[in-house]
């Protein structure tokens, strides 16, 4: 069982989108939700073990681990059809059932707290696999437990599993919409460093691009955390499909993401999708819309289909590190060149100057199981020198509330800032190093760059 | 006087022999001597061809063969035999004449010829006959297609007579066509039917790693790749082939027969003879039991063709298009009979998939474990072992994707031929990699698969397929390698180290991506589209030949030109395609890569083999680059253009190599 991924469901928004996300590949690989593979299923050439085991009894089950700091997410899904999928073992609630109060400094506190037996469930879920290539951690940001506490085992998951890959699927919160938790700023920020240190690939889900997309692009009013866990779950099932329909390449985790990195600390990547069918539309007015490969793949360098709302590039100094597109359903082969020709010739996408780039475009299958409204739909990865926009308004927002010295006194109340706010300085130097990198990477002297000569 | 005329015309004279001496006859009337002159003129003609008769006739051939010689034939008898026929006019005539003549005394010279001189035209046609075949020595079907040449007369008389001879040799084409048809037998003792048997075996390699073909374009090789070891050894002498016989009609008649054959090779029905399996392709028909050939592909059409090609035999039918229309009739049923058991009997399409799942790494997952575990094994030279390990870490490797229970893993395995390294004084220092071949440029993927798929896989296909596999596994095993390395340069600050890491993997997941979406997948949709859309065999055979010398094109595997290419064994040194060479020092320069970390110690060291590495790397891409403009009018000058249009997608490997003007012209794609 090779390549194995250990999912990590952490907090309230990580639980939610791991839960669609599960949801999302029963569907796709025809188990249902007590873990009995369908007997439609049965002869298929899919592969389930990447995410699932099966157990004694031939049950299978998901290879996630599902932590949270206060019961009321982990119940629901305790309560759905879902229950019986996961291992129980594997669903770890702390004792008290406080929750981290949105504090990242409570949630990394616990996190230490609970170290010991957070790591006892995913050492025993490591060692249960054959070959673990990596974790995949679901987490937002902004809150307590997934920022908190996802940062903690963050950093120790690559002390624990060196050589493993941690891939992040890390929600960002809404900026349009004023928060309940006041103290996001600080928390956003103080994940973003460890997700720049400690973290291989950072896949950024951007709440506020997420909620534009379901308005605009799908028509819904006022959509709901299910709705816009919905289009979460189709990014991860579709980033996940040459891992689990194996064809010639993209077999692995690493090869999807060592060719859009290049650079160590520029791992943050920006998702589309294309196209998107939300289930009111498809039962009133599907729209029937000619796919083709071409179609498929110029939208998908529109910014419109992008999940991460980026500040306009004014100066059109911004560019691709490297894309990705994942394609799937009915593809006729040969034009993938005429596409990428095509787009070329246009000039659709600009890449950067100092090393070579290109669109790569992986050809995958689909679920065989999951009718498909349209003939051709295809996901992009890219890293795009423009996300440091995000990480700037996340900059802004710190400073802002940093310069009035607001809220400091629930983060005083933990150990790790009892004696000084040093973390929030370092945190946001490093933060502000990353936003410089990638405006550096833009341009052709990123070959001389390096962080030291920047801070002076 | 009459009666020397009538004795000669009987052929019973000597006189025949030597032109008639005026002074020893006496004529009666003048004149007389000039109708005896044309008197004996017919009577010599007639001489010849019964000469000519009598030493091919049954009798004999029948000495002849006796003796071991084989200077007449079938087709020869069958001629004399049919002049024989033609003659009994001419001798029904004498004896008219000769009755006529002892009934009345009064009946001269100019009476006899009145009745004889008819025949002048006739023999003078026979005898032309007669002598081109003397002189060109014709045999067999050659025979039949001088007689036809001659059947359009404006004499009735020639024209029917012909007629008659032609029928009687055409029965004996006929009956060979008949027996060669349908039942594939090939009932022909002095090698006088267009269709022989080359006892030769030599055709049969059963090395799949024989050195690529050395065809120059690719219209060559696929039909190269088209040809297959059926024929048992049968195949068209050109120069027998009748002249009425179009080459396609006759290659329609000879596919129909080694098919036939071929039916008669099933090893499902000739299970029991045990011998088969050791000398399958070569085995005389003759030996196989009379069981195997009751042939179930007539069915109860056996007659119904057997009567068609008997009508044949009436040279009213005879004509090419009726002869084509009954073959076009009969291949059609064997070739339906031959798509029931290939495609659906065989289930050639799924077969298909598994050259696509196997030979080209269609099932990544399974060969990045194999990988995995077998590529220590495959660095150092084989051994002895080898095979072994190697199939054992197959099923593991199986095992670990899931894929063990199917029955298809079953079909696969692989070989690597051990060969002993010649230890030679001198060589015991020098670097032996070069002499002896790693596991990856000689491992051998064999697959074993139902009858009668080796129509299509044969030695030659699978050899090909086996090229392309090495070179895929090699660019898997690569871009795994560097892949592998991208966590640990993650950590590290050296940006050059870095830079040329992403070069590497760069282009190796770009020549991965060029293969798979704009080679593989492209062309073997085409492929299906073709299957899908015919039930003839024969094309669909065509159509897989076409897919594997194209796949093999765009890869750049084919040889370019043959002259200059030295066998050297080595498979993969001997495919001198400019580009291939070219790839493989890139991926021998990301081996290198690789392999540096085991190398270098300190910083120093390290600079200094990045800039080593870094400048080969843009002089082989730069090469690459360059190469373009040699072979753009070459095929497989649009493919590198695909190729490196993927490369240099954002322009920048272009503008890093500082090419002249006129390449970057040329770059443009």
């Amino acid at each position: 069982m090779p390549s194995e991924m250990i999912t990590l469901q952490l907090g309230q928004c990580g639980n939610q989108i791991g839960f669609e996300f599960w949801k999302q590949l029963c569907i796709e690989h025809g188990i249902s939700p007590e873990g009995i593979l369908e007997e439609f299923a049965s002869a298929g050439s899919d592969r389930k073990d990447v995410f699932f085991y099966q157990a004694d009894d031939d049950h299978y089950i998901p290879r996630a681990v599902l932590l949270d700091l206060e019961p009321r997410v982990i119940h629901t899904i305790m309560n759905s059809p879902y229950a019986k999928l996961y291992n129980p073992e594997n669903v770890y609630l702390s004792k008290h059932g406080g929750g981290a109060g949105n504090n990242w400094a409570s949630g990394y506190a616990q996190g230490e707290k609970l170290n010991e037996e957070v790591f006892d469930i995913i050492n025993r879920e490591a060692d249960g696999s054959d070959n673990l290539e990596g974790f995949v951690l679901c987490h937002s940001i902004a809150g307590g437990t997934g920022s908190g506490m996802g940062s903690y085992i963050l950093e120790h998951l690559s002390d624990r599993f060196p050589k493993k890959l941690v891939q992040t699927y890390s929600v960002f919160p809404n900026l349009d919409e004023i928060s309940d938790v006041v103290v996001q700023p600080y928390n956003s920020l103080l994940t973003l460093k460890r997700l720049t240190e400690s973290a291989d690939c950072v896949m950024v889900l951007d709440n506020t691009a997420l909620n534009r997309i379901a308005s605009d692009r799908l028509h819904i009013q006022n959509p709901s955390f299910a709705q816009i866990n919905t289009l979460v779950s189709t990014i991860m099932s579709a980033s996940t499909a040459t891992l689990r329909y194996p064809s010639y390449m993209n077999n692995d985790l690493i090869s999807l993401v060592a060719p859009l990195i290049p650079t160590p600390r520029l791992h943050f990547l920006m998702t589309g999708y294309t196209p998107l069918t939300a289930d009111h539309e498809l039962n009133t007015a599907p729209k029937i819309r000619k796919t083709t490969v071409l179609d498929v793949m110029q939208r998908l360098l529109q910014p419109k289909n992008m999940m991460v709302s980026l500040s306009p590039d004014r100066t059109n100094q911004h560019c691709y590190i490297s894309i990705l597109n994942i394609i799937q359903g009915e593809v006729d082969p040969s034009q993938v060149h005429k596409s990428l020709q095509r787009i070329r010739e246009r000039k659709l996408a600009s890449f950067i100057p100092w090393g070579p780039a290109s669109i790569q475009v992986a050809l995958s299958r689909r679920s065989p199981y999951v009718h498909a409204s349209h003939k051709v739909s295809g996901l992009l990865l890219a890293n795009h020198t423009n996300i440091s926009s995000l990480f700037d308004r996340c900059l802004q927002q710190f400073d802002k509330l940093r310069k009035r010295e607001a809220f400091l006194e629930v983060f005083r109340k933990e150990p790790m800032f009892k004696d000084s706010l040093e973390e929030f300085d370092e945190s946001r130097s490093v933060v502000d190093d990353l936003v410089q990198e990638y405006q550096a990477a833009a341009t052709p002297d990123y070959v001389h760059w390096n962080p030291e000569s920047s801070q002076i | 006087m009459i009666h020397d005329a009538l004795l000669i015309l009987w052929d019973c004279s000597q006189a025949t022999e030597m032109p008639p001496n005026r002074s020893s006859l006496i004529f009666e009337e003048e004149g007389d001597a000039e109708i005896y002159n044309r008197i004996w003129d017919v009577a010599r003609s007639h001489h010849t061809i019964q000469n000519y008769v009598e030493t091919f006739g049954f009798r004999s051939r029948k000495l002849q063969s006796a003796s071991g010689l084989k200077t007449s034939g079938l087709y020869a008898q069958a001629l004399s035999e049919g002049v024989t026929e033609v003659l009994q006019d001419y001798k029904k005539t004498l004896v008219e004449v000769e009755s006529l003549i002892i009934g009345n005394h009064n009946y001269n010279l100019s009476f006899v010829y009145s009745y004889v001189g008819k025949f002048h035209g006739l023999f003078n046609t026979l005898n032309k006959i007669i002598v081109t075949i003397k002189e060109r020595r014709l045999t067999g079907c050659q025979i039949l297609s001088l007689t036809h040449q001659y059947i359009l007369n404006g004499n009735e008389m020639v024209h029917e007579a012909v007629i008659k001879i032609f029928t009687c040799i055409n029965k004996v084409f006929v009956n060979q066509l008949c027996t060669w048809l349908l039942y594939g037998e090939l009932r022909d003792p002095y090698q006088e039917f267009f269709i022989y048997r080359n006892n030769k075996d030599d055709n049969i390699s059963d090395t799949f790693l024989s050195s690529p073909s050395t065809n120059a374009c690719d219209k060559s090789l696929v039909s190269t790749l088209q040809d297959t070891i059926i024929d048992c050894g049968y195949n068209l002498n050109p120069t027998m082939i009748p002249y009425f016989v179009p080459l396609s009609l006759a290659q329609e008649i000879l596919f129909i027969g080694k098919t036939v054959i071929l039916f008669g090779f099933d090893p499902r029905k000739v299970k029991r003879s045990s011998y088969f399996m050791n000398n399958r392709p070569i085995m005389p028909l003759q030996k196989c039991g009379a069981d195997s050939r009751r042939f179930t592909i007539w069915e109860e059409k056996e007659a119904e063709f057997h009567d068609k090609l008997q009508k044949l035999k009436n040279p009213e039918v005879f004509e090419v298009c009726n002869l084509r229309s009954v073959v076009r009739d009969i291949k059609e049923c064997v070739t339906k009979h031959l798509w029931t058991v290939a495609v659906e009997e065989a289930q050639l399409i799924h077969e298909l998939r598994l050259m696509k799942d196997f030979y080209l790494l269609g099932r990544g997952e399974l060969f990045l474990e194999l990988l995995r575990l077998t590529a220590p094994m495959l660095d150092k030279p084989t051994t002895r072992t080898s095979t072994r390990d190697m199939n054992h870490a197959f099923q593991l490797a199986a095992r670990a994707v899931f894929l063990s229970n199917s029955a298809d893993i079953e079909k696969f395995s692989f070989e690597l031929p051990y060969v002993k390294p010649n230890i030679s004084a001198n060589s015991s220092i020098e670097d032996d990699s070069s002499t002896v071949a790693d596991g990856w440029s000689s491992i051998i993927l064999k697959y074993d698969f139902k009858w009668p798929l080796h129509l299509l896989f044969t030695p030659e296909v699978l050899a090909r397929y086996n090229d392309m596999f090495r070179l895929l596994l090699r660019i898997k095993k690569t871009q795994h390698d560097l892949h592998a390395l991208w966590k640990t340069y993650k950590q590290s600050t050296s940006f050059s180290m870095c830079q040329l890491h992403n070069k590497l993997m760069f282009l190796m997941d770009h020549l991965q991506h060029y293969m798979q979406a704009d080679v593989l997948e492209t062309n073997f949709s085409r492929l299906m589209d073709a299957v899908n859309k015919t039930t003839d065999f024969e094309k669909l055979k065509k159509a897989h030949a076409t897919f594997l010398a194209d796949i093999l094109g765009q890869s750049f595997l084919t040889v370019i030109s043959s002259s200059d290419s030295e066998c050297s064994g080595d498979t993969i040194d001997s495919i001198n395609n400019p580009v291939f060479c070219n790839i493989m020092e890139l991926i021998k320069l990301c081996h290198s890569f690789c392999s540096m970390g085991d190398l270098v110690t300190d910083k120093e060291a390290e600079d200094y083999y990045i800039r080593g590495y870094s400048d080969r790397f843009n002089k082989l891409v730069k090469q690459l680059m360059q190469l373009l403009v040699s072979v753009r009018e070459r095929p497989c000058g649009v493919y590198l253009a695909r190729l490196l249009m993927r490369l240099d997608y954002n322009r920048w490997l272009s503008g890093e190599a500082q090419l002249t003007q006129s390449v970057t012209n040329m770059l443009r794609y």
